[in-house]
């Protein structure tokens, strides 16, 4: 059992109606790795994550989280979880629903529990314990939200877009405890659309599109895989740039224009016939870019509601 | 005790709302009423019988409030998350769902109770004391209609939508079942709705017990009858829309 990988999926597929928001995805996640899940809105991550904690019943293809049936490791206490769709019950303090998410992973009989003060601590949540859950602000519930993933000390964390109701500072202590968690050995599988928040924290970067994976490697490998460029510079506003030779796109910020190419050679030859090129300034592919050439813009459309 | 039954039964005794409308204004309903009717009332008898029968109707209020105000609030819990939450961590969905029943169940007892001593104490209604207890028994036992009857709105309705029903529900079992005022009282064509209404028949067990025989066996029926349809509908309707789905 404690050879087997912390996350296994293979061919997962999953229909709402006529939309396929996971189609035959594939994916192994050893023990101890932190991992993006990056994508944009509708990829299929949010999917991905509830049908691995056994949320929703897919189509097809077969998941084990740690060894086993997904229900039964939520039931075994071996995840904790962080959802989109996630909530806290009114009239209840803070203290007595982490008390009750505590308990029940004692008696699933996991790992053992976080002790509350480090908890506490971790989850920026001091001074809340007493506080009625619904006298709480939204970075205030997201905060106490990842309490709860993290108080039974699960050995897997899946976090679905845990900073979205954060502020940048919240965002950054966010991403440090994380930092922490792998540290002690946790898998942590997080979905994101942050592509600074996959850069800086994931050892690995599972790129998402049209419910598939796209790509799969370090940040690094992800940026030097696509092997363009990006050059820049001032010009004109009703200038047009799509014949250029080797541009697959166009992004306008005020009056400097950045072109993605994949053959900067060819595309500045182009340029300086065409005039002169001010402010030039030519560099690697960023993670942004890379993740947009891998993402097949025509399928983003039809994908469809995220639950 | 198991922790998830003591954390539901605290936020429900937390709600003031569910306080007032389940065992305080039952109590003051039953002195009310029983002051306005039982007073023109010729005899000690007839007094004593109209004092009783108020009182049966006023515990019937109460417990039916209580038992579809803690149930119905699984709506709430499923539109806030919190029981999508509660399915990422350990605890059983089978429990989640035996919890609100049991916390159903024990909450109509407190309506029950404090009636029934403002019956005795107050309006000074004379039963036997095995009639006391047989009295409390079925009613206590015919709330289970009310606990899977609130389960099933609750599972099936959105949260305003439910919000209201615990409001109209009560209100439309109390006015129409003969609770409020004798079914008597009501113009014919209504009669016959009340005897459809499991408000009345639950009522009615109560009487029976209290004129001192056993419960009509046509309100056992109606009452297990009830109780039955809403718990299999209730599972039906849970079946197919499972407790943590978000929505729809």
């Amino acid at each position: 059992m404690h050879s087997a990988p912390a996350l296994e999926i293979r061919g997962l597929t999953v229909r709402y109606g006529d939309a396929v928001a996971v189609d035959d995805l594939d994916l192994t996640i050893p023990r101890g790795q932190t991992v993006a899940l990056l994508g944009p809105n509708g990829a299929g991550k949010s999917t991905t994550v509830n049908a691995v904690l056994g949320l929703l019943t897919p189509a097809a293809g077969e998941m084990r989280v740690l060894g086993r049936d997904p229900r039964a490791a939520v039931r075994a206490g071996s995840v904790g979880a962080m959802l989109q769709h996630g909530g806290l019950p009114s009239e209840a303090r803070v203290g007595e629903v982490l008390h009750l998410v505590r308990r029940s992973f004692g008696r699933a009989g996991g790992d053992g529990t976080w002790p509350l003060a480090d908890l506490v601590a971790t989850a920026g949540i001091a001074g809340l314990l007493d506080r009625p859950v619904d006298a709480l602000s939204g970075g205030q519930r997201q905060r106490v939200l990842l309490a709860l993933a993290l108080v039974g000390a699960p050995p897997l964390l899946l976090l679905d877009e845990p900073t979205s109701a954060m502020d940048v500072e919240a965002r950054r202590a966010f991403w440090t405890t994380m930092r922490g968690l792998a540290g002690r050995g946790h898998t942590v599988v997080f979905a994101t659309h942050h592509l600074d928040e996959a850069d800086a924290v994931a050892d690995r970067v599972v790129v998402v599109a049209g419910g598939r994976v796209v790509a799969d490697g370090t940040a690094a490998e992800i940026k030097a895989g696509v092997g363009g460029r990006t050059v820049s510079f001032t010009a004109a506003p009703e200038r047009r740039f799509d014949d250029v030779p080797g541009v697959t796109g166009v992004t306008w910020q005020g009056s400097t224009v950045r072109l993605a190419t994949i053959d900067a050679d060819a595309t500045l030859r182009a340029l300086l016939a065409d005039g002169g090129l001010p402010d030039l300034e030519v560099r690697g592919a960023s993670l942004e870019d890379a993740v947009l050439s891998l993402i097949p813009t025509r399928r983003q459309t039809t994908i469809g509601a995220t639950r | 005790m198991n922790p998830l039954f003591g954390f539901q039964l605290r936020r429900v005794a937390r709600n003031k709302q569910f306080v007032f409308f389940t065992v305080l204004l039952p109590a003051l309903f039953t002195i009310f009423l029983t002051k306005i009717i039982g007073g023109q009332m010729p005899g000690v008898a007839e007094r004593q019988e109209v004092s009783a029968s108020i009182m049966v109707s006023m515990m019937a209020y109460g417990a039916i409030g209580a038992s579809l105000g803690a149930t119905i609030r699984i709506s709430f819990d499923r539109a806030s998350g919190w029981l999508r939450q509660l399915r990422v961590t350990p605890v059983p969905q089978t429990q989640v769902f035996a919890v609100d029943v049991a916390v159903g169940v024990l909450l109509a007892l407190p309506s029950l109770l404090v009636v029934a001593l403002v019956g005795r104490f107050v309006n000074g209604v004379q039963l036997p004391v095995g009639t006391w207890l047989a009295l409390l028994a079925v009613l206590w036992a015919g709330s289970a209609a009310f606990v899977a009857l609130g389960l099933l709105v609750g599972l099936s309705l959105d949260e305003k939508a439910a919000g209201g029903a615990i409001g109209i529900l009560g209100v439309v079992l109390a006015a129409l079942g003969g609770l409020w005022w004798p079914v008597e009282m009501l113009p014919e064509a209504m009669r016959g709705l009340a005897y459809t209404l499991p408000s009345y028949w639950y009522a009615e067990l109560g009487r029976g017990v209290a004129a001192g025989g056993w419960p009509a066996a046509g309100a056992v029926l109606a009452m297990a009858g009830f109780t039955a349809a809403f718990g299999l509908i209730a599972v039906s309707v849970a079946r197919r829309r499972p407790l943590h789905a978000v929505a729809g």
